[in-house]
């Protein structure tokens, strides 16, 4: 039992060939995913790529104060509104100029799926040669726990609260990982924490494909202050939502659809917000209101997995 | 002048838009990206036809919108690329918040905006109100006044925006309607007379650049400190831009026998007791009649501004000191203020300039033509003013301000 412990976790670290080129305490909160994420991806990507990146939770690691800095590599820090655009530049001047590049566009969901989702889809369209990933914590965290559009549905924050006028929101949640795949691009795919090497692997063939174009990441990442959990919750919640089909992992190679992991009984999603704070004002009604969303968007992911077969 | 017709390799009928385009493509761009907007567009599909038959080597990026075609270009331009963009009104409005990281980064980026009017959907019409709108973003402006000056402006620009002692980005702007759509007889200048020409900056050091695996982070400004520093040495790049633009016309001079003046180009201004201050494609007529006005004996100068930003307050000091009345031109509004903008600003330095009278013009917005009946009832106001009569301190020259209403 042990030695099987063993030889997993080293799989994980088979795939981190790079240097940590961050330091070792950097400014997220206890806990926070992110932190993981940022270190992982240089971990398996080298650290000769250039990260561009927009006001976020990610940023003040990422561009440092003044001349300080938290990691080695080369970042580019710029608005939310034009954070696609910007890797475009890069890239397309890199790639005139005969320079080996590896440019990664590194934001919130508020960058990608919000106000920066226009350049984004420009991109994608424009079959432009990056990475871009969006760490999705469902919501704008750095202002202080904001509604996104891809807040769930129930979900409470600072501009969906719960009172007699409010239950939170009620809206249904934007799957903009689904979204990307439908621009048609070379790669997209979902990844999670509690699946390193599922995201290592996903990461590896980003960097290999994106010499044909546009490769998407959407990385599902809980916020434990703005969600209310303990910091040692992060990861179990990125299990549990892979559990309960909340996020399900699957890629895109232009646009035929596989899962990475296909769940075989999938718990309730009760079972993974009954964790979250954030959810915990829900009713069964509403929880049945959100299942049924989590049940619909699985349903579509799996047609597609049925299409790409039929293609095929 | 001896020497002109070396100096160029063809002469053409050209519109303001399609020399723009020229203009960018002889300065041999890295990247390129825009977005169509009237009356802009004819740059875009220009430049798209110039790389399409393989004269223009550039990547071009068929951006979704403004805000990322400015996006891009600073990004490539920060990576080390020479880069070029065209717009206009709600196009470089679009790409505000942009262009204030262009600036704040630094990024030697030049464009050229085609001056449009900006209060709605519908105000397809002249004026500079979108050049007035944005002109605290930290950018260089430049304003030409006919086809040929765009073109030679345009290889300016990169001399200066490049240059190692500046480093800031240069919008050059021309009217829109106007010099957009107007064909004019154009010299255009050899490639390599060009190619020298800006040579020199590969002699400058090299530009900090953005580049994979080397230890650089941008787009911060830092906070306390940092900052000011930062912002700091961008006003000094602008002060020192002054000088630099009045050099790099003396050797554009040198290479291409055209001096337009520096900064600021002074007209009949030498002996005249009053002038008018005005930019742009209305400084042709201005000129015109002036000329007229002086066979009458009326000793009248203009003085057009080159430089926008940074203002040319030395330059137009020392042209304006002793005048006894002055109109100032303005394509545009100060919300707020009486007075048009240009005239708002030359007032700061009203001190300087000594007991000048200054009156302030509106016109040539909303598509109302500056004709040369304008111009010369601006003239007789001057001339009035200059006697010490009453004249109304602001005059929107074509409107009826008895017009009625709220
Ligand atoms: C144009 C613009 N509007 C608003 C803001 C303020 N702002 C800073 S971070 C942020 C939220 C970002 O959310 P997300 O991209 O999801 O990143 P997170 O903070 O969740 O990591 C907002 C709205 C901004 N920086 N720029
Ligand atoms: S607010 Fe949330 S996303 Fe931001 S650093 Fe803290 S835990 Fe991470
Ligand atoms: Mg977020």
């Amino acid at each position: 039992m042990v030695e099987k412990k063993k030889k997993r976790l080293s799989k994980v670290f088979d795939y981190l060939k790079h240097e940590d080129p961050f330091a070792k305490g950097v400014a997220f909160c206890a806990g926070c995913p992110l932190e993981l994420l940022v270190r992982f991806i240089p971990q398996v990507l080298g650290n000769d790529i250039v990260i561009t990146g927009t006001p976020s939770c990610s940023a003040p690691v990422l561009m440092g104060q003044n001349t300080g800095s938290w990691h080695k590599l080369s970042y580019y820090g710029t608005l939310m509104t034009g954070a696609a655009a910007n890797a475009t530049g890069l890239v397309r001047y890199y790639n005139r100029a005969g320079i080996d590049n590896t440019v990664i566009c590194f934001n919130g969901d508020g960058t990608a799926a919000d106000i920066g989702f226009g350049n984004l889809s420009g991109a994608a369209e424009r079959n432009e040669p990056f990475i871009y990933i969006c760490y999705d914590n469902e919501g704008y965290m750095n202002t202080g726990i904001q509604r996104s559009s891809t807040t769930p549905f129930g979900a409470r924050t600072t501009t969906t609260q719960v009172g007699v006028n409010s239950r939170g929101k009620n809206l249904r949640r934007k799957n903009l990982a689904m979204i990307m795949a439908m621009h048609k691009i070379p790669y997209a795919a979902t990844a999670t924490m509690s699946n390193l090497e599922d995201l290592a692997q996903k990461l590896l063939k980003a960097k290999q494909i994106k010499e044909k174009g546009f490769c998407y990441l959407h990385v599902f990442c809980p916020c434990p202050t703005g969600w209310g959990v303990g910091p040692d919750m992060s990861i179990e919640l990125c299990r549990k939502a892979v559990k309960t089909n909340y996020f399900p992992l699957w890629e895109a190679l232009n646009g035929n659809f596989s899962f990475s992991k296909q769940v075989k009984k999938p718990k309730p999603v009760k079972e993974y917000t009954k964790l979250i704070k954030k959810f915990n004002h829900l009713s069964d009604q509403e929880l049945d209101i959100l299942q049924k969303d989590i049940d619909y968007e699985y349903s579509i992911i799996k047609a597609m997995t049925k299409l790409e077969k039929e293609i095929k | 002048m001896k020497t002109k017709l070396n100096n160029k390799s063809e002469v053409k009928v050209m519109t303001g838009n399609e020399t723009a385009a020229l203009a960018a493509t002889l300065c041999r761009p890295d990247i390129v990206a825009a977005y169509p907007i009237t009356p802009q567009t004819e740059v875009v599909e220009k430049l798209a036809q110039y790389h399409a038959s393989g004269k223009l080597d550039a990547e071009i990026i068929n951006v979704e919108g403004e805000n990322s075609a400015m996006n891009s270009i600073t990004a490539a331009s920060l990576a080390g690329g020479r880069v070029f963009t065209a717009t206009s009104s709600w196009g470089l409005v679009f790409m505000y918040d942009a262009i204030l990281v262009t600036a704040g980064a630094r990024a030697p980026v030049v464009m050229v905006n085609v001056n449009r009017e900006t209060p709605g959907m519908i105000a397809v019409s002249s004026g500079q109100q979108d050049m007035i709108s944005t002109r605290d973003c930290g950018w260089i402006f430049l304003i030409a006044e006919d086809c040929q000056e765009i073109l030679d402006m345009v290889i300016m620009a990169y001399r200066l925006a490049e240059d190692h002692d500046i480093q800031i980005p240069v919008m050059v702007h021309y009217d829109g309607f106007y010099l957009s759509y107007m064909a004019e007889r154009v010299e255009i200048p050899f490639q390599k007379n060009v190619d020298d020409f800006l040579s020199v900056l590969k002699q400058q050091p090299e530009r900090t650049k953005l580049m994979p695996g080397e230890l650089l982070g941008c787009g911060s400004h830092g906070i306390l400190g940092g900052y000011m520093e930062m912002r700091h040495k961008h006003c000094q790049a602008m002060e020192r831009a002054k000088g630099k633009f009045e050099q790099i016309n003396l050797e554009f001079e040198k290479k291409f026998n055209k001096n337009y003046g520096g900064q600021v180009e002074e007209y009949k201004l030498y002996d005249a007791d009053i002038a008018l201050l005005a930019s742009g494609s209305m400084c042709g007529t201005i000129k015109t009649v002036i000329d007229e006005k002086r066979k009458h004996g009326i000793k009248i100068g203009l003085l057009r501004l080159r430089m926008f930003r940074p203002f040319p307050n030395e330059k137009i000091v020392q042209a304006l000191k002793g005048k006894k009345c002055v109109g100032v031109v303005d394509r545009s509004l100060c919300f707020g203020f009486k007075h048009g903008p240009i005239c708002v600003e030359l007032r700061s330095f009203l001190s300087d300039i000594g007991d000048t009278k200054i009156l302030s013009f509106i016109d040539g917005i909303a598509n109302t033509d500056i004709k040369k009946d304008n111009v010369k009832k601006m003239i007789d106001l001057i001339i009035a003013g200059s006697k010490g009569e009453d004249v109304p301190e602001v005059t929107w020259v074509s409107y009826d301000e008895n017009h009625g209403g709220n």
